[in-house]
């Protein structure tokens, strides 16, 4: 078997008691774009701090093509980055600040031409040569320093939340170049970011970190319907939960029972669980019905309508189970049940088999 | 605003008179040096009753003065180029640097500022006579070193703090050493800093007058020091110009420092 192109092993790091990233393992593939997805501290810049040479690990190594890049110094890794803050040295001009890891490979001045044009071009920034970073917007300079990353054909591009400090519209549209450039170049894109929907639009495979450890990694879709924790689940896309006990359990599909003795039945089990402990039944509102009968084996609840809002291209329904707890449902426009509905109505809530979880508690 | 100058009303004008009386209670003494080195009379005699460039003759064609100045003009130059240099290095150390004790360390090198040049002045001579060093160049400038130095600090941390260590981050995954980095990136990213510290470590030097008589012999003494012992042999007119010529290049360098802070801020 070869060697993975990018392996991130086992790498833990403490700062004293601190304990930053704890045993993240991780393969990346040649051309892959990679996403770290998670909120603040949970260990996602750590993890790509360590792969620019910045901070050392307390344990493991970082292998690319095979070779551990531990030992060699930030400035030979030959890695490009891009940083939250604008990193553009000031007294450059743009043309300038892509040509100075040229400059400092003593490359020849055609060459150094040659190529600071090319990867003006790439961002779409050709003819901005003489410009001075100061007189440029946070979304230029964020495209010139993506220049300055990529002009001396890194093997691995780290971007540590590069977009944060730009407004949303600009961010979608340079979110666009991203994967343009991407695609153009191939080249190897670690991205760190606490927005679940950029990790979305971005990325190949998202990884996602909480409390320094990696909950899960996997395409969008597949952690979308697939979620193998609790973390994961409520961090991508919309989730209910609701609080019960397991009761009953089959190979991977349990039982739920709730506060008032209401069962479930035949929903995938996340975690080892034992008879009547505590777990979390999880339902994707999109992916739940309403409906007037009770479904088949168990995958329904009763509930009782507290209100709605029309939305236009859907109605919005309010709902309480038979224990109190509140839980919205979608109604597209047009539902043949959203013209009669009144509050204090009685009916179910059915979903299909692969749209509920069931979470083990702690 | 809470202190509006256009809502003080009549009190505007007292705001005013307060100003100009500050003024003129610094500039007079400057102006009236200036006004009898240009003036006729060999007493000092104010209102000049003529004017003259006499004493200037006088000043540019005794070489004592010009050696005086030159010792001072070399004196400081030396002492901006070590300020600079080892400001920059302790000032590198107390902003990037991550050990105990920067804190004290900051405040330490700060205290030349505070302690009197007097005594400063009293410990340099009795540490320098058995060394060897009074009345001698190296003796002058590590006097005048230590007066200049926390201020080059004080100028280049501010400076250093201001500057994004992500840029020098950026400019060592770029490829460049570390030093490569700061040489190439840092320091001419807080160039402004470094003229100001360059002017304000010279000027220091070039006016400082307690730690040169300390330091000075017959044969070796900045300006300050010859305008100083020469006021005590005779009252000339020629202090008078030599004065006006030290104000003059203080003038003019703080004008510089201030047109440098200014191209900053654009």
């Amino acid at each position: 078997m070869t060697a993975p192109f990018l392996h991130i092993n086992g790498i833990r790091k403490t700062y004293g008691d601190v304990v930053a990233t704890d045993h993240v393992e991780l393969t990346i593939a040649e051309g892959e774009f990679m996403t770290f997805l998670g909120p603040s501290g949970s260990g996602k810049s750590t993890t790509l701090y360590i792969l620019a040479g910045f901070q050392d690990p307390t344990a493991g190594d970082i292998r690319l093509r095979g070779r551990s890049i531990l030992q060699t110094p930030s400035h030979k890794r030959n890695i490009g980055m891009v940083f939250q803050r604008y990193t553009l040295f000031p007294h450059l001009s743009v043309g300038e600040n892509v040509a100075f890891p040229l400059r400092v490979r003593r490359m020849g001045q055609a060459e150094v031409t040659e190529k600071v044009k090319r990867a003006l071009k790439l961002v779409r920034l050709d003819g901005f040569e003489d410009r001075m970073p100061a007189r440029m917007s946070g979304g230029q300079q964020q495209r010139v320093a993506l220049a300055r990353a990529l002009v001396y054909d890194p093997p691995v591009l780290l971007m540590d939340e590069p977009l944060s400090a730009l407004d949303k519209k600009l961010r979608e549209e340079i979110q666009h170049e991203i994967r343009r450039i991407h695609q153009e170049t191939g080249v190897t894109i670690l991205y760190v970011t606490h927005d679940q929907e950029e990790a979305l639009r971005l990325s190949d495979r998202i990884a996602i970190f909480n409390r320094g450890k990696i909950e899960q990694v996997g395409t969008g879709p597949e952690l979308y319907a697939g979620p193998a924790t609790h973390f994961v689940a409520d961090f991508i896309g919309d989730s209910a939960f609701l609080a019960g006990e397991l009761d009953g359990i089959a190979g991977d599909q349990a039982g739920l029972r709730f506060a008032d003795g209401t069962r479930v039945a035949g929903i995938p089990l996340h975690g080892a669980g034992r008879q009547g402990q505590a777990a979390e039944l999880m339902l994707r509102p999109e992916r739940v019905e309403l409906t007037l009968e009770p479904g088949p084996q168990g995958r329904s609840l009763p509930v009782v309508v507290e209100d709605m809002t029309f939305l236009g291209n859907n109605t919005t329904v309010s709902a309480r189970t038979g224990w109190g707890a509140a839980l919205t449902v979608r109604l597209n426009f047009g539902h043949p049940l959203s013209a009669g509905l009144t509050r204090g109505d009685r009916l179910h809530i059915r979903w299909s088999p692969e749209a509920a979880h069931a979470f083990v508690k702690g | 605003m809470l202190l509006d100058f256009d809502k003080l009303g009549s009190w505007r004008w007292v705001l005013c008179a307060i100003c100009v009386a500050m003024a003129l209670f610094l500039l007079l003494p400057i102006l009236f040096i200036v006004a009898l080195s240009f003036g006729s009379s060999r007493w000092l005699i104010f209102p000049p009753p003529g004017w003259t460039l006499k004493w200037y003759g006088e000043l540019f064609a005794d070489p004592r003065w010009l050696g005086a100045a030159l010792t001072s003009a070399k004196i400081g130059v030396i002492v901006m180029a070590l300020s600079v240099a080892l400001g920059l290095l302790a000032s590198l150390a107390l902003v990037r640097g991550k050990f105990r004790g920067r804190a004290v360390l900051r405040a330490f090198f700060l205290t030349p500022m505070v302690l009197p040049v007097v005594i400063v002045a009293v410990a340099l001579y009795a540490a320098f006579l058995r060394l060897g060093l009074n009345g001698t160049l190296p003796g002058f400038v590590i006097a005048h070193l230590i007066v200049a130095l926390p201020f080059a600090i004080i100028t280049l941390t501010g400076a250093l703090e201001t500057f994004d260590p992500a840029i020098e981050d950026a400019a060592i995954l770029c490829g460049a050493s570390p030093w490569e980095a700061r040489l190439r990136v840092t320091l001419p990213g807080i160039r402004h800093g470094v003229f100001s510290a360059a002017i304000f470590s010279f000027l220091i030097s070039w006016d400082e007058v307690v730690l040169a008589i300390f330091m000075a012999s017959p044969s070796l003494q900045t300006l300050p020091v010859k305008v100083w012992t020469t006021l005590r042999q005779d009252l000339t007119p020629v202090i008078a110009a030599a004065s006006t010529l030290l104000v003059a290049l203080t003038v003019i360098l703080m004008i510089a420092a201030a047109l440098i802070r200014k191209g900053k801020s654009e």
